[in-house]
C-alpha cells in the first residue's frame, strides 16, 4: 500500500513571456536549449499600444501568444535573458515578459530523480 | 556565495528602473484621453521591419524552392538554359511581393468585414436575405480569386480547329465563364451555410451534387465538340478554393453558425469548400452545353478565322503590360469590396470598427493584387510554360532543343512523370493552407491524425495526381476515362468513412491549390501540351484534387480499422498508464 504524498518543490519562478503571434518558437527553442523543462502556450489578444499608433498599428499583431514557463532559481537568469534576446524584445512591439517567484510547485516527480538528488 | 548570485552578477548587461518612475503620473481631475505617441523614424523603421520581413518569408517559403526546383530541372536534366532569365527573376520577385501584400491586405482589409458581416447579418435579417448576401458574395470571391485570373491568361493558347468550344469558351465567354463559376460558388456558399444551421451530413450533399455532375460530363464526353471542354470545368473546382473565398466564405459561415446556435460542432467550417468545388464543375458544363446549343464550331471557327485575318488592332495604351494588369487587378477586387461595403453600411447601417486600418488593407489587397497579377504573367506563368514546352524534349525530338530527345523514349517518359511527382509533393508541402488544415485537422481528432501524416498523404496525394496528368498530355489519354473511375472510387470510400474524415478528405483537395500551385501547373500543362499538340492542356488539376481525397479517405480508414483493432485490446491495458 503505498501512502499518497506531495512533493513540494521551492526555489521555483515563472517566467511569462507575451509575444506577438507565431513568434513563440525562437523563444521556445531558445529556452529549451539553455534548460528550461517545459512551457505552456497559450492564446491571447493584447491591447494598449497598438491603438495609439495610428497607422503603424498594424504592424503588430493583435494576436498574443503566452508562453509560461517555470524554472529553477539557478536557471532563472539564464533563461529569461536567453527568451529576451531570442524574442527580440529589444525591439519595438514585440512583447513583453516578467518573472515571479513562486510560493510552491508541486508535480510528479520520479523517485529516480528525488533520490539521485539526495 | 550562492551559484545563482554568481551567474546574477556575470551575466547580461542590465539596468533596473523602477516603474514608478516611468509610468505615466495619474492626475484624477483631468479627464482621461489616450494620447498619440510620438514615434521617431527609427522606431518605426524597426516596428515596420520584422512585420514586412515575416510577411514576405511566408511567400518566399511557397514560390522559392518550387521555382529553383523547375529551373534546376530544365537546366540538369533537361539542358535548356533558362530564357530571359532576368524577366522571370523579375516576375518571381514581383508574385513574392504581390502576394505578402495581397495576403495582408486581406487580413487587415477584407477579412473584418467578413466576420462583422457574419456576426451581424443573421441578427438584423432574415434567413433569405442571409443566404442571398451569401450567394452573391460567392461571385464576389470567385473575381477576386488570384487563380482565376490565371486561367483566363490562357485562353489564347487553344487551337482553335482541334477544340472549337474550349477557345469559345476561353477567349470570348470569359465573363460568362467566371460568372458562371462564381455562381457555383455562391451556390457552394448557400447550401455550406445551410447545412452549418441544420447540421447536415455532407454525405448525401456528396452524392447529389456529383450525380448531376456525372450526368453532365457524360452528355458532354459524347459530343466530340464538347469533349475537350471538360478538363476545363473540372479544373475549375479546383481553381476557386483559393485564399480568398475559403477564408472569408468561412468567416460568414461561422458567424451565421454561430447566431443560430449551432457553431459548437467542431466541424461546422468544413464542407463548404467541398461544395464550392463541384458546382462550378457543374456550372461550367452548363454554360458550354447552353452554347453548344447556341453557336455551331463552324461558326466559331469562322469568327476566329475572321478575327485573325482582320488587321491586328494596335493595342492602346489600357492593353500593355503593366497597366493591363493593374486594371485587371483593380476590377478583381474593387466589386468584392463594394458588395461589401453596400452589405454593411447600407443593408446592416453598422459601421467599421477601424476604418483606416481596413482601408489601408483594402487598399494593400488591390495593390497587391496588381503586382501579383504582373509576377503572374512575367514570372509564374512564363517559367511554367517555359519548362513546360521543354520537358518532352527528354524524350521526343523539339526543334528548341538541341539535344532532344535527351533520353530513349520509355527513360524520358519516366522522368518525365517523376519530375511531375516530386512537383507536385513539394509544392503541396510547401502551401501554407495545408498546415492550418493539418493543425486544425489534429486538434478535432484529438491527435488520432497527425498533422504531418495529413500533410504527406494530401502532399501524395497532390503529387499523384499531378503525374497522372502529366502522363495524360505526354500519352494522350483520355481524362475522363481515369477521372470518372477516381471520382467513383472516392464515392465508394466515403459511404464508409465516418463524417470527420469524409469532410477532412473532401476539403483538403480545395485546399492544396493555392495561387503559386495553379498558375505554375496550368501553365506548364498548357506548355507541354501544345509542344506534344495535344488537343488542350487542361485536367492537371482535377486529378491533383481527387487524388489527395482518396489519400486521406484511404488513411482514414486505414485509423479507424487501426483503432477498432486497438481499442479491442484495450481491456488488457491496466488503466494507470492510459
Amino acid at each position: 500500500m503505498n501512502e499518497r504524498s506531495i512533493t513540494y518543490l521551492s526555489d521555483a519562478f515563472l517566467i511569462t513571456c507575451v509575444l506577438q503571434k507565431e513568434l513563440a518558437e525562437d523563444v521556445l527553442a531558445a529556452a529549451k536549449n539553455i534548460g528550461a523543462q517545459g512551457a505552456t502556450i497559450s492564446y491571447a489578444r493584447g491591447t494598449g499600444i497598438r491603438e495609439r499608433m495610428g497607422l503603424l498599428g498594424v504592424t503588430i499583431d493583435e494576436q498574443k501568444e503566452v508562453i509560461r514557463i517555470i524554472v529553477s532559481e539557478e536557471q532563472a537568469n539564464l533563461v529569461f535573458e536567453a527568451m529576451y534576446l531570442a524574442g527580440k524584445l529589444d525591439t519595438p512591439g514585440m512583447g513583453i515578459m516578467y518573472m515571479v517567484k513562486l510560493d510552491r510547485v508541486a508535480t510528479y516527480v520520479p523517485d529516480a530523480i528525488l533520490n539521485a538528488a539526495k | 556565495m550562492r551559484y545563482s548570485d554568481y551567474l546574477n552578477a556575470v551575466s547580461f548587461h542590465h539596468k533596473t528602473v523602477s516603474y514608478n518612475v516611468l509610468a505615466p503620473k495619474i492626475d484624477p481631475s483631468a479627464p482621461k484621453v489616450d494620447k498619440r505617441l510620438d514615434i521617431t523614424l527609427q522606431q518605426s523603421l524597426a516596428l515596420i521591419g520584422p512585420y514586412c520581413y515575416t510577411r514576405i518569408m511566408d511567400q518566399v517559403k511557397a514560390v522559392v524552392p518550387l521555382a529553383a526546383y523547375l529551373i534546376l530541372f530544365q537546366i540538369l536534366i533537361l539542358r535548356h538554359p533558362i530564357d530571359s532569365a532576368l524577366m522571370l527573376g523579375g516576375g518571381l520577385v514581383a508574385v513574392i511581393v504581390g502576394l505578402a501584400i495581397f495576403m495582408e491586405g486581406l487580413n487587415t482589409g477584407l477579412m473584418p468585414f467578413g466576420t462583422i458581416i457574419g456576426d451581424n447579418l443573421p441578427k438584423k435579417a432574415s434567413m433569405t436575405v442571409v443566404l442571398i448576401i451569401i450567394g452573391m458574395l460567392g461571385v464576389g470571391v470567385t473575381f477576386a480569386e488570384p487563380a482565376i485570373g490565371a486561367l483566363q491568361a490562357f485562353g489564347s493558347s487553344v487551337d482553335v480547329n482541334s477544340a472549337p468550344y474550349l477557345y469559345e469558351l476561353l477567349n470570348n465567354w470569359t465573363l460568362p465563364l467566371v460568372l458562371m463559376v462564381g455562381a457555383g460558388v455562391g451556390l457552394a456558399a448557400i447550401l455550406g451555410t445551410v447545412r452549418f444551421v441544420r447540421g447536415w451530413s455532407l454525405k448525401p450533399m456528396i452524392y447529389c451534387a456529383l450525380v448531376p455532375v456525372m450526368i453532365l460530363t457524360g452528355y458532354a464526353w459524347l459530343d466530340p465538340n464538347l469533349r475537350s471542354v471538360l478538363g476545363l470545368a473540372w479544373d475549375c473546382g479546383a481553381v476557386t478554393t483559393g485564399p480568398v473565398t475559403v477564408p472569408l466564405v468561412l468567416s460568414l459561415g461561422i458567424g451565421i453558425a454561430n447566431a443560430a446556435g449551432k457553431g459548437q460542432s467542431s466541424l461546422s467550417g468544413f464542407g463548404v469548400v467541398t461544395l464550392a468545388s463541384l458546382f462550378p464543375i457543374l456550372a461550367v458544363l452548363i454554360l458550354a452545353i447552353f452554347m453548344s446549343l447556341t453557336v455551331t464550331p463552324d461558326e466559331i471557327r469562322e469568327a476566329a478565322q475572321l478575327a485573325s485575318d482582320a488587321v491586328a488592332v494596335v493595342p492602346t495604351v489600357w492593353d500593355q503590360t503593366p497597366l493591363i494588369e493593374i486594371v485587371t487587378g483593380v476590377r478583381a477586387i474593387l466589386p468584392l469590396v463594394l458588395f461589401l461595403m453596400f452589405v454593411l453600411f447600407i443593408v446592416l447601417r453598422s459601421k467599421l470598427p477601424n476604418r483606416m486600418v481596413t482601408f489601408y488593407g483594402l487598399t494593400l489587397s488591390i495593390v497587391g493584387m496588381c503586382i501579383f497579377n504582373v509576377g503572374l504573367t512575367y514570372g509564374l506563368g512564363a517559367i511554367g510554360s517555359q519548362t513546360g514546352s521543354v520537358l518532352p524534349a527528354a524524350f521526343m525530338e523539339l526543334p528548341i532543343s538541341q539535344f532532344s530527345p535527351i533520353y530513349p523514349e520509355l527513360v524520358g517518359i519516366c522522368i518525365v512523370i517523376v519530375f511531375a511527382f516530386l512537383m507536385g509533393f513539394g509544392a503541396t508541402l510547401a502551401e501554407p493552407a495545408l498546415n492550418a488544415l493539418g493543425l486544425t485537422v489534429q486538434n478535432l481528432t484529438n491527435g488520432a491524425f497527425k498533422k504531418s501524416m495529413l500533410m504527406y498523404s494530401v502532399a501524395t496525394g497532390v503529387a499523384v495526381g499531378i503525374a497522372l496528368g502529366i502522363a495524360k498530355l505526354v500519352i494522350g489519354f483520355d481524362l475522363m476515362t481515369v477521372l470518372i473511375p477516381l471520382y467513383l472510387l472516392g464515392v465508394f470510400l466515403t459511404i464508409f468513412s465516418t463524417e470527420e474524415f469524409v469532410n477532412v478528405a473532401w476539403d483538403s483537395a480545395g485546399v492544396t491549390t493555392g495561387p503559386v500551385t495553379v498558375p505554375l501547373v496550368l501553365a506548364m500543362g498548357l506548355g507541354l501540351g501544345s509542344a506534344v499538340s495535344a488537343v488542350e492542356g487542361f485536367g492537371i488539376l482535377s486529378l491533383a484534387s481527387i487524388c489527395p481525397i482518396l489519400a486521406v479517405l484511404t488513411m482514414g480508414l486505414g485509423i479507424q480499422y487501426l483503432n477498432r483493432t486497438k481499442s479491442s485490446e484495450k481491456h488488457t491495458v491496466p488503466e494507470a498508464l492510459l
